[in-house]
């Protein structure tokens, strides 16, 4: 699987090398690492920082690589991606620039995690090793349905609108990051109800279940989790189920905090046509807000 | 690996039969609107209904125009409607008196035709009726509570649509009051109001003249305010089933939208309806099946609470009184300036505390009381102030 590492700015290195070197160690992956230059002008000091963060790294990962490209941050590190034919791409916060700056061209990061064609872990925060792993699934195959939780009618195994097939969130993230996860790891996978009545006769049980009761009823979210569970544990990876009602973003920022994770794993869609203008991204908002690692599998 | 993870074993006993659980009915891929011709599916008796409902609408507000001068000693005497509170205390009581917004609306432009309230008075009954209208889907709530039904399920919708309503017309009632005093909006008027007022008359004159003749004129306004509250029904009845079936939606119904999608569809769908109680009705058969959420409702009804006076500009037609007609226009226009600004600037912040406050309130029996006890008695309060 190889991974490449953006190295953006030389002060928001070390995010992103130490979550390549964990993942180069675990899987004995090569290492591309890549920096964005605006002008050739440039070229010298990018090759001097990446020697350095080359030389971080050399230790955890022996095939490391780098590469120096010209252009805008974000669109230059998607092309790398899709022309390299990564596996997953690693991005720091990057730096913080100005609102208009922000508001007109959005972050390299969000950008990058919006366009690439793999998985994106954006490095943010502390990082520390892969212990507890939080994966939120919202039972969705449909990449345009995202994070909303919409199990009360699954669609087809597999399948998603129109025939077309889409893997879930967590065969996604089993398929190509589950190396992240060593031995001691453990995966709660969250799933958030945001669902109410809207009337006064509507049967609302399941729609205040706990885990438990989700299980125990045979619901559809209670389905959903225990076939995630015994995915996991097939796998030998220690696992349990976690229901919340409220805000699908609320629910997922009070878990990550409460549960202290050292690694949040989401799904996205990416947002063309009608959706994007009609569909609110949850992912986006989650990236952005967060204050540790996700990883934006699609 | 993923068709691994999803079929781990295809020679395994089967599964024991599943309870029931809500899943989206099996239809034909093609929707029953393209089998047949819409023409198939127009129903005469419906346009018949509507045509009816529209008709006593008219009458009943030439009967209440009418009828008004005959009931000013009641409300300036009896009720003691004098100022803009007492006006905001009465609309909202009057509201919950006959368990409908719409004929209240239309009672305080009336009496603004009439000349009891003043313009801030009307403006101030209208927003008291909307709030008085929007206890009615807590009050069905509160019945099935006391059936013994689940709290939060049964008062959620309708103590978000009572919170939303008043945490957007009480900033409203302030920006409304600003832009009627400076007199803002008063350039903006229907120009057909005249010629519509003209057919009005050749069409309700003659019934509404049988009644004015048989009738005191407070028996006359009492009439009009029960042809109105029976012309709503009649609407109601005569709008298409508004049960948005998940089956024709799809997946569609499940996903969540950006707040602005929902404001415009809340909008829109309360434009025709005329009705905010109608318009989350339509969501009802949705959230059986768990499609309607959080993230969607509230600004739902925010939008559905601008369109909502529709009718009651109607009304202010019909009574042929560019005053009336401003006023109208103002509520309109500072509920929706209150909600964009909403939207715009704090929405996720707002959402978080109304959704807070419902929760609160439906935690125990205590609150609910306290709820219950503040929504009587604020209105009573702002009368006798």
């Amino acid at each position: 699987m190889p991974v490449l590492i953006a190295v953006e700015n030389p002060s928001q290195a070390e995010a992103p090398l130490n979550l390549g070197a964990q993942v180069a160690t675990r899987g004995h992956e090569p290492l591309t690492l890549l920096t964005v230059i605006r002008h050739e002008s440039e070229r010298p000091a990018a090759a001097a920082m990446l020697a350095r963060a080359c030389e971080a790294v050399q230790d955890y990962a022996p095939d490391v690589r780098t590469q120096v490209r010209v252009g805008h941050p974000a669109t230059e590190i998607v092309c790398e991606a899709e022309e390299g034919g990564y596996d997953l791409v690693i991005v720091g916060d990057g730096p913080r620039r100005n609102l208009m700056t922000r508001f007109l061209h959005g972050s390299t990061a969000v950008r990058v995690v919006e366009h690439a064609p793999c998985p994106v872990i954006l490095a943010k925060g502390r990082i520390g090793p892969l212990q507890r792993v939080l994966l939120c699934d919202s039972g969705s195959r449909d990449p345009s349905v995202g994070l909303a939780s919409n199990s009360h009618a699954p669609p087809a195994p597999g399948m998603g609108r129109r025939g077309r097939r889409y893997p879930s969130v967590l065969s996604r993230f089993t398929e190509l990051s589950v190396d992240l996860l060593d031995g001691a790891g453990e995966i709660v996978v969250l799933h958030v109800m945001s669902q109410m009545s809207a009337g006064p006769g509507v049967p609302g049980k399941q729609l205040r279940s706990d885990t438990e009761g989700l299980v125990e009823e045979r619901a559809p979210e209670g389905e959903l989790l225990l076939r995630d569970i015994e995915a996991l544990q097939r796998l030998g990876i220690r696992a349990r189920p976690q229901v919340r009602h409220g805000l699908v973003v609320d629910e997922i920022m009070d878990e990550v905090h409460q549960g202290d994770y050292d690694l949040v794993v989401i799904g996205a869609y990416r947002g063309e046509g009608w959706q994007r203008i009609l569909l609110d991204d949850l992912a986006h908002r989650i990236i952005v807000e967060l204050d540790r690692p996700v990883l934006v599998v699609r | 690996m993923p068709e691994m993870l999803h079929n781990p074993d295809t020679t395994a006993p089967a599964p024991p039969p599943r309870p029931p659980i809500p899943l989206p009915a099996v239809e034909s891929a093609r929707p029953a609107l393209l089998r047949h011709g819409w023409w198939e599916r127009v129903r005469l008796g419906k346009i018949g209904l509507f045509v009816a409902s529209l008709y006593l609408f008219m009458l009943a507000i030439t009967l209440m125009k009418e009828g008004a001068r005959a009931v000013a000693p009641w409300v300036q005497n009896l009720l003691e409607v004098s100022s803009a509170a007492n006006a905001l205390g009465f609309g909202w009581l009057f509201a919950y008196g006959i368990m409908s917004g719409s004929p209240v609306a239309a009672a305080a432009l009336t009496f603004f035709d009439a000349g009891l309230v003043d313009k801030l008075g009307a403006f101030a009954m209208i927003t008291g009726s909307r709030l008085g209208a929007s206890f009615i889907v807590l009050f069905i709530g509160f019945l099935y509570v006391l059936r013994g039904r689940d709290r939060s399920t049964s008062l959620s919708m309708g103590l978000l649509s009572l919170t939303v309503t008043a945490t957007s017309h009480l900033p409203g009632l302030f920006l409304g009051a600003l832009l009627l005093h400076a007199g803002s909006l008063d350039a903006v008027q229907l120009r057909s109001g005249a010629l519509l007022r003209s057919v009005v008359d050749r069409a309700v004159e003659p019934v509404a003249g049988v009644a004015v003749a048989l009738l005191p004129d407070w028996g006359v306004f009492v009439l009009g305010l029960g042809v109105i509250w029976f012309s709503f029904n009649l609407f109601d009845k005569c709008l298409p089933q508004m049960t948005l079936k998940e089956s024709q939606l799809g997946w569609m119904s499940r996903l969540v939208y950006r707040p602005w999608v929902m404001f415009l569809l809340g909008a829109l769908i309360t434009m025709v309806s005329m009705s905010v109680s109608l318009s989350l009705a339509i969501l009802v058969p949705l959230s059986a099946r768990g499609f309607v959420r959080r993230e969607n409702v509230i600004p739902y009804i925010m939008g559905a609470n601008i369109t909502t006076f529709i009718d009651t500009l109607l009304a202010a037609v019909l009574l042929n009184n560019p005053a009336a007609f401003t006023i109208v226009l103002v509520e309109m226009f500072s509920i929706a300036v209150i909600s964009i600004v909403i939207l715009a600037t704090c929405y996720r912040r707002y959402q978080r505390a109304m959704l807070d406050f419902v929760a609160w309130v439906t935690t125990r029996n205590r609150n609910l009381a306290l709820f219950m006890a503040a929504i009587f008695m604020v209105p009573v309060a702002l009368i006798v102030i």
